[in-house]
């Protein structure tokens, strides 16, 4: 989905995006509280119809969760982890979905320039008509979010529904929550929010209880409230997130040595050829058996 | 037509090179049979195939290549088609080459300082055979590099099939391979066109002159034409 009249702060396999420079938007993010979901899943409901994404068949796991994990057609999943802690049980939802990286590592793999970009606002969406369907960014994502449709080999995942906030509305599964433990707003807000929320769980036994917004992506769009902050494996979020190193040294080293050694190869023959020209055969040479030997 | 201009109705070196290597026909020498020819010009064009569709992949300063194909979705669909067929014929290649592509203990230097001097033209070839150490080199390298492309480009083809160390594994061994390769190859053309004068017949019509094997493979000049006085 990619929604014109934005500004691009990044785009895949391009040098620049195309901020203009003119118009100041501020970062925006989820908030999600995991601490007051209910598991209603009417987000899930809100972002199937919000995005047309259709019907896909459920599956049943043993639990309450809707599918094993994300599909190309079901960006929004809650997952319901259970967790023996403290001589009991806990009930750990989580709303999985595109995190909305600062340094997305989708974007980095990307070898399709414009397939994946970062809007000036810090959405990260993918231009289906860009896509070339190479599956580098599954790769990239240190998350587990980006999905190929089975049919079209198109990736698809949340566009923080970017259609929506592009013209002043909250996304789909903010509106359909009936909690209030999901927000949006922009990043500085929600964060405040977040780190409130935090000191209110302390307060009230939850020692550990922490704002999610990982460093090693530089942070993300979507900032997560853990009451068990020191477990984020708890919630099946990875401990400490950041773009595969492989992925960042193809793309930030052996890409720009192998341009250059490319172009140097071709430069280096050339070169070659001035300074030691032909090695020439001796003598008269022909393919013409009547000439004489040299 | 004038008297000048004899014409030949058969050129015997070009219809002897059919099916014969190593043997002399008038001035010439047959390199290649039509074989030999026919499986590195395979090679060539799977190579040059994949180069044109994976570059503007691998990087957008290529971008302009995808045009050739119809765009980057096709490059994508075509890379992986065009690299099994790569592999493929340098398979073939190797099991047709591979008799003669044996190393010499003498020839691994070849790896380090000889193959500067011979790019400086200072090297005593008289020792050489039908392939000197260089040849020899590039032949194991690109065999190796055509198993190293394949196996990770496996990977890079259905990467979710494979956990995500293999993936970035095989991110990096194929960058690598591919620019290593690159290298190989543009000089690998250079010297066979532009430096080294007489060479590229031996791919076309499967000929080089007397001369030509005197100088650059006095030892398989001599081999093939039995003539033991003669020194490169």
């Amino acid at each position: 989905m990619s929604v014109q009249g934005l500004d691009i702060r990044r785009s895949s396999a391009s040098v620049v995006g195309s901020l203009s420079g003119l118009r100041v938007v501020p970062t925006v993010s989820k908030y999600i509280d995991t601490s007051t979901c209910i598991g209603c899943k009417a987000c899930e409901a809100a972002c199937v119809e919000w995005n047309d994404t259709g019907r896909i068949q459920t599956e049943q796991t043993g639990s309450y969760q809707t599918l094993p994990t994300l599909h190309a057609q079901f960006w929004n999943l809650i997952r319901f982890n259970e967790k023996e802690f403290d001589g009991g049980i806990i009930w750990l939802m989580r709303k999985d979905q595109c995190m909305h990286c600062d340094e997305p590592g989708c974007l980095a793999a990307c070898p399709a320039p414009g397939a994946i970009v970062q809007y000036a606002n810090g959405i990260v969406d993918v231009n289906p008509d860009q896509c070339i369907g190479c599956g580098y960014c599954e790769t990239g994502c240190p998350f587990d979010v980006p999905r190929f449709h089975p049919t079209t080999g198109k990736m698809a995942k949340c566009t923080l529904c970017v259609d929506r906030v592009s013209v002043g509305l909250e996304p789909a599964c903010i509106k359909a929550c009936p909690t209030g433990c999901l927000q949006f707003g922009t990043k500085d807000d929600m964060v405040a929010l977040g780190n409130a929320r935090v000191a209110q769980l302390k307060a009230n036994g939850f020692a550990q209880a922490a704002l999610y917004n990982p460093d090693g992506v530089h942070g993300t769009g979507v900032v997560t409230v853990l009451a068990h902050g020191d477990h984020p494996d708890w919630y099946n979020l990875p401990t400490n997130p950041h773009v595969p190193w492989g992925v960042k040294f193809w793309k930030r080293v052996l890409r720009p040595l192998g341009v250059a050694a490319v172009f140097g190869a071709v430069i280096g023959a050339f070169a070659h050829y001035t300074k030691y020209g032909r090695k020439e055969v001796k003598g008269a040479d022909s393919r013409d058996a009547n000439l004489p030997d040299a | 037509m004038s008297a000048a201009t004899p014409r030949r109705p058969i050129d015997l070196a070009v219809v002897t090179a059919r099916e014969k290597e190593d043997v002399v026909v008038g001035n010439e020498i047959i390199r290649h049979n039509r074989s030999s020819r026919l499986i590195h010009w395979t090679v060539a064009v799977f190579f040059f195939l994949c180069l044109l569709t994976g570059m503007p992949i691998w990087s957008p300063v290529f971008g302009w290549m995808a045009y050739l194909f119809g765009g980057l979705t096709v490059c994508r669909i075509l890379h992986p088609w065009f690299g099994v067929a790569f592999f493929l014929a340098s398979g073939a290649m190797f099991f047709q080459w591979l008799l003669d592509m044996r190393l010499e203990p003498s020839e691994r230097a070849w790896l380090g300082p000889k193959l500067f001097e011979y790019m400086r033209y200072q090297t005593d070839d008289s020792d050489v055979g039908k392939y000197n150490g260089g040849q020899k080199l590039l032949f194991w390298a690109v065999s190796l590099a055509a198993v190293g492309l394949f196996l990770s480009g496996l990977v890079m083809w259905f990467p979710m099939a494979f956990p995500l160390w293999l993936r970035e594994f095989s991110f990096l061994l194929h960058n690598v391979t591919f620019i290593l390769f690159v290298v190989a190859i543009v000089f690998h053309i250079y010297l066979g066109t532009a430096a080294e004068p007489g060479t590229f017949g031996s791919m076309t019509r499967g000929t080089v002159t007397r001369n030509w094997a005197r100088l650059h493979h006095p030892r398989w000049y001599r081999e093939v034409t039995g003539d033991k006085a003669s020194r490169g």
